[in-house]
């Protein structure tokens, strides 16, 4: 651990505009505070409607805070004004999102180097790459098909290597395996462990499910129901690398689960 | 299951001989249609004498004699190039003009007034003005054709461009995408469907505003050779000037349908019908 946290929030507060005639907006996100090492796996549990899609917005630069700030590698992102913002940091943030947003009129492959492309980056090591990735997450073969063609589990996989492919040092991630049935999420949870353990990237992996919380993560913060703020904070100390389907039975999880779930409310 | 989901990837070879049977079920019962309309055809014709309404098989023959004369394709292409030049003219700047706008709210909110003005205006109206201006000749009435697909294609475009999915621009600008590469590769890959479905809804116009145009004042022209069987009492030639007409605007939109295909073969295929028509 690098004494300069990589990632760090401050009093973060975000509430949406007010429509015209109304109220304003309640608070989604108050005062929160926490910070992110770098080759941290953070694993953020909350309630649905608890602001944690909003919080990654943030982090990821496309939306706006309210109030507080939010410090990558020492640099404030801009607070108030939403053409300031910088989405994705200049691809020092990759975020992978609750729906896959994969290009439907580009096949599995080219949505994979998309990034590569307008980058600039697009050249026979980094396309050795991207064929790397598409092999380790079993869709070779599903190269040249169109996101349609695909089952929601493969459209999942990659839209989770078309961030991987430029590894960003940061990746941030909204419920991805969220929709999906709890086998395929078991595949893609170790597939994502295993992904991790080749680079070590920053993770910030937001779920509703404990349990996936304690088995990808080194610490997870227990997000409160709205206006969000940190209910408690655990270090996963089960010992890696760590079994995806054994670790419900391991002597550590129960009281973890137990620990969380009373302060998921 | 209920649904049976199908197997990612495949396409459906099994499924092969069911389609070849619902297109030749289609191909069949049209047939049956088309049989049932010549027949009220013929039947009207027999009611009412020949001399008002010309016999379909009267019009075939005439038809044929005049394609094989060639008075019929020379009359059809002076039609066909006025509606071609026409759409170019019209359809091309109203499909570029709303990406250029897409990032110019200002701009767009004092225009659309007026573009819905002109949309909502019966352009055949302005024949007898634009001959005037134009002439009798093919400009008058490529003015005409370009006139009436311009809205056509501007509004389409339009609302191709506003249903674009905001979360694949962002996540495209979290990936490193410039302006230029989010237009290329996203506002109009995305918008390309509505292009085309203002295209389909606009040939058929285009074809028939030169044929009105030309009905007005021409030498030439399927219009011409309608006015002309009116001016002769020549039911016949009516029918048969139609018929070529119609035939014209079956080939347009099978070209603009194949090219179509073409460009969209991303497309789940039982999306294709979704997009026929938004909100013109």
């Amino acid at each position: 651990m690098t004494a300069q946290p990589l990632l760090e929030v401050r009093g973060l507060s975000k509430r949406f505009a007010a429509r015209a005639g109304r109220d304003p907006s309640p608070w989604v996100i108050q005062n929160l505070s926490f910070s992110v090492s770098e080759g941290e796996f953070l694993t953020i549990v909350g309630p649905s409607g608890s602001g944690k899609t909003t919080l990654l917005n943030m982090l990821a630069q496309i939306d706006v805070a309210s109030g507080g700030e939010v410090r990558f590698q020492s640099r404030a992102a801009p607070v108030g004004d939403p053409k300031a913002l910088n989405p994705g940091l200049s691809c020092q943030i990759g975020y992978v999102t609750q729906e896959d947003n994969l290009l439907p009129w580009r096949t599995t492959i080219e949505n994979v180097l998309f990034p590569l492309r307008v980058q600039g980056r697009l050249n026979d090591a980094t396309r050795a790459r991207a064929e790397m990735l598409i092999r380790t997450v079993g869709l070779a073969g599903f190269q040249d098909h169109y996101p349609h063609e695909l089952s929601g589990g493969m459209r999942k996989r990659a839209s989770l290597i078309r961030t991987l492919v430029y590894d960003p040092p940061v990746i941030l991630m909204d419920e991805p395996f969220g929709a999906l049935d709890a086998q395929t999420r078991t595949h893609l949870q170790e597939d994502l462990l295993r992904l991790w353990n080749l680079g070590r990237k920053t993770i910030i992996f937001v779920t509703h499910d404990i349990a996936e919380a304690i088995a990808l993560g080194d610490r997870t913060l227990v997000l409160s129901r709205a206006p969000a703020q940190i209910a408690g904070e655990h270090a996963i100390t089960i010992p890696r690398p760590r079994d995806v389907r054994g670790i419900l039975t391991h002597p550590a999880f129960a009281g973890l689960y137990e620990r969380i779930r009373a302060q998921v409310q | 299951m209920a649904i049976p989901q199908q197997a990612p990837g495949s396409h459906d070879a099994s499924a092969w001989p069911d389609r070849l049977a619902t297109m030749l079920r289609a191909r069949s019962d049209q047939l049956i249609v088309l049989a049932v309309l010549l027949a009220i055809w013929q039947g009207l014709s027999l009611w009412l004498g020949a001399y008002w309404v010309g016999t379909p098989w009267g019009t075939v023959t005439r038809l044929f004699s005049g394609v094989v004369s060639g008075d019929i394709l020379r009359h059809s292409s002076y039609t066909l190039l006025e509606a071609a030049l026409g759409f170019v003219i019209g359809g091309l700047p109203a499909a570029a003009l709303p990406f250029a706008l897409r990032r110019q709210p200002i701009a767009t909110a004092i225009l659309d007034p007026f573009m819905v003005g002109g949309y909502g205006a019966p352009k055949l109206a302005l024949a007898p003005l634009f001959i005037l201006w134009f002439g009798i000749g093919i400009e008058s009435k490529v003015a005409l054709v370009a006139i009436t697909v311009f809205f056509i294609v501007y509004f389409s475009t339009q609302a191709g461009i506003r249903a674009l999915d905001a979360r694949l621009v962002v996540m495209a600008q979290v990936l490193g995408a410039s302006e230029r590469h989010v237009v290329r590769h996203i506002v109009f890959p995305g918008a390309v469907p509505y292009v085309f479905t203002g295209f389909r809804i606009a040939m058929p116009y285009s074809i028939g505003g030169a044929v009105i145009a030309e009905l007005l004042s021409a030498n030439r022209g399927l219009g011409y050779l309608i006015q002309l069987g009116a001016m002769n009492f020549d039911t016949t030639g009516i029918f048969v000037a139609l018929t070529a007409t119609a035939c014209i605007v079956f080939i347009g939109n099978w070209s603009v349908n194949a090219v179509e295909r073409r460009l969209l073969r991303w497309r789940p295929p039982s999306d294709a019908a979704a997009v026929a028509a938004p909100g013109s």
